[in-house]
């Protein structure tokens, strides 16, 4: 039977980790309630753009001989480079929150290995950078503190980089992939084709909200510049997303390591108190059989 | 007068939600201004101010450095990337809302040539709520 003292010691010890796991849980819920807030704020702006878009490439796309013919719209047949963005958060202690996306992340580039396609990985979130430079993956680009504090600005200019890169022809693709909020428990991961824009969503209802439609200038050169600021957007709610979930992840992570301390406590003490009544019980036997054989 | 539905939108949330008289807005390729029953419209914006009489003729200025506007007859919706109303109840708000404003600009000056005007207006809208 282990010693007393180490018993006791232990005791100690777990106790400790759990108040430090209490602690990260309930930081973690408070700071879940402003991202959650802020993502839900952010959501309504996704609505009316995505609307704006749908209305113009749809009329595009429906009314001119050819279809669209910017290229962040078309299908490219053969690729040969795509970009991946993924989004990791900077810290751990968040159970499988970072492991999911990397996950995905190799799967996505397995599959265009098979392709013979080359693939640039982009990093955000110093957690999924340190795996792949661990696993000597080459990162094309990374960047450090951005995924625990989004910044709208940051976020452009990071992904500005792959949409030009895009519009030059230098890359065929671009995925965005993170592990979204879905609800406090919950984290929904996703990978999301961001280039080129899916045009199978556009329908050509022909819902003239007015009788009277003012010509509104070049239409392909506002698509232009709208489907950048789209692409921009899509990277800052990846962020703001990818926080809420880290949270919530946390949160949970740290809410079963308090249960579990709690549990491993129950137990130690139990074993504590078996170790002190069998020293109790040993040293009875003891001057018992001492008087026993003095008589 | 008839009084037109403004919704001005950012990433980070709503900025202005309710009626509005009319609206002037730094459309691309020149001001324009939006009163209510306006023809159906989308356009792009530059950065700019857009101005917003309410019912009351008092008028509040927001600045933007990018944005798009969708119109129809019974609603003014505005999404823009970047933007800082000009308002509060005293001094200290506003002069807080002006030094927001001012670093927005700085942040656009380069793009854009006619920002010194911009940052004008802003000023003077600005004096006026103090």
């Amino acid at each position: 039977m282990a010693n007393l003292k180490d018993i006791q010691r232990q005791i100690k010890s777990v106790s400790n980790t759990q108040k430090t796991t209490r602690a990260m849980k309930l930081v973690s819920t408070a700071k879940l309630r402003r991202a959650e807030e802020l993502a839900k704020r952010s959501r309504l702006y996704s609505e009316k753009m995505n609307q704006v878009i749908a209305e113009i490439a749809g009329r595009i796309k429906c009314n001119k001989v050819g279809g669209i013919d910017n290229r962040c719209f078309i299908e490219i047949e053969n690729p040969k480079m795509v970009d991946i963005v993924f989004v990791t958060a900077d810290k751990g202690l968040c159970g499988g929150f970072n492991i999911q996306t990397i996950k995905a992340v190799k799967k996505l580039i397995t599959e265009y290995k098979e392709q013979n396609v080359k693939v640039r990985l982009r990093g955000i979130g110093k957690k999924g950078i340190e795996f792949f430079k661990y696993n000597e993956i080459e990162l094309f680009d990374e960047v450090l503190g951005l995924s625990s504090k989004p910044d709208k600005k940051r976020a452009d200019e990071f992904i500005t980089a792959s949409i030009e890169d895009y519009k030059d022809g230098k890359i065929d693709g671009l995925y965005i992939v993170y592990n979204g909020y879905k609800n406090m428990i919950t984290q929904e991961l996703h990978v999301n084709k961001v280039l080129p824009v899916d045009t199978e969503q556009f329908d050509c209802n022909e819902t003239a909200t007015s009788l009277l439609e003012v010509e509104a200038q070049d239409e392909e050169k506002m698509l232009d510049s709208l489907v950048s600021k789209y692409v921009e957007y899509n990277m800052y709610y990846s962020l703001i997303d990818s926080v809420a979930a880290e949270h919530s992840a946390r949160m949970q992570a740290m809410d079963t390591a308090t249960n579990n301390a709690k549990e491993m406590v129950k137990s130690l003490n139990v074993q504590f108190n078996k170790a002190r009544q069998a020293a109790i019980t040993t040293e009875l036997i003891e001057i018992i059989s001492g008087v026993e054989s003095m008589k | 007068m008839d009084k037109l539905k403004l919704e001005i939108l950012t990433p980070n949330g709503m900025i202005y939600d309710g009626d509005a008289v009319s609206v002037t807005l730094p459309g691309e390729e020149g001001e324009f201004g939006v009163l209510a029953h306006h023809a159906s419209l989308t356009t792009l914006l530059e950065a700019g101010v857009i101005d917003i009489e309410k019912e009351d003729k008092s008028v509040e200025s927001v600045l933007i450095n990018w944005g798009v506007v969708q119109v129809d007859e019974k609603k003014v919706i505005v999404l823009v990337e970047g933007a800082v109303a000009i308002r509060g109840d005293n001094e200290s708000d506003v002069a807080k809302a002006l030094d927001e404003a001012k670093e927005l600009i700085n942040d656009i000056a380069d793009s854009n040539p006619a920002i010194a005007s911009v940052s004008a207006r802003i000023e003077s809208a600005a004096q006026k709520l103090i």
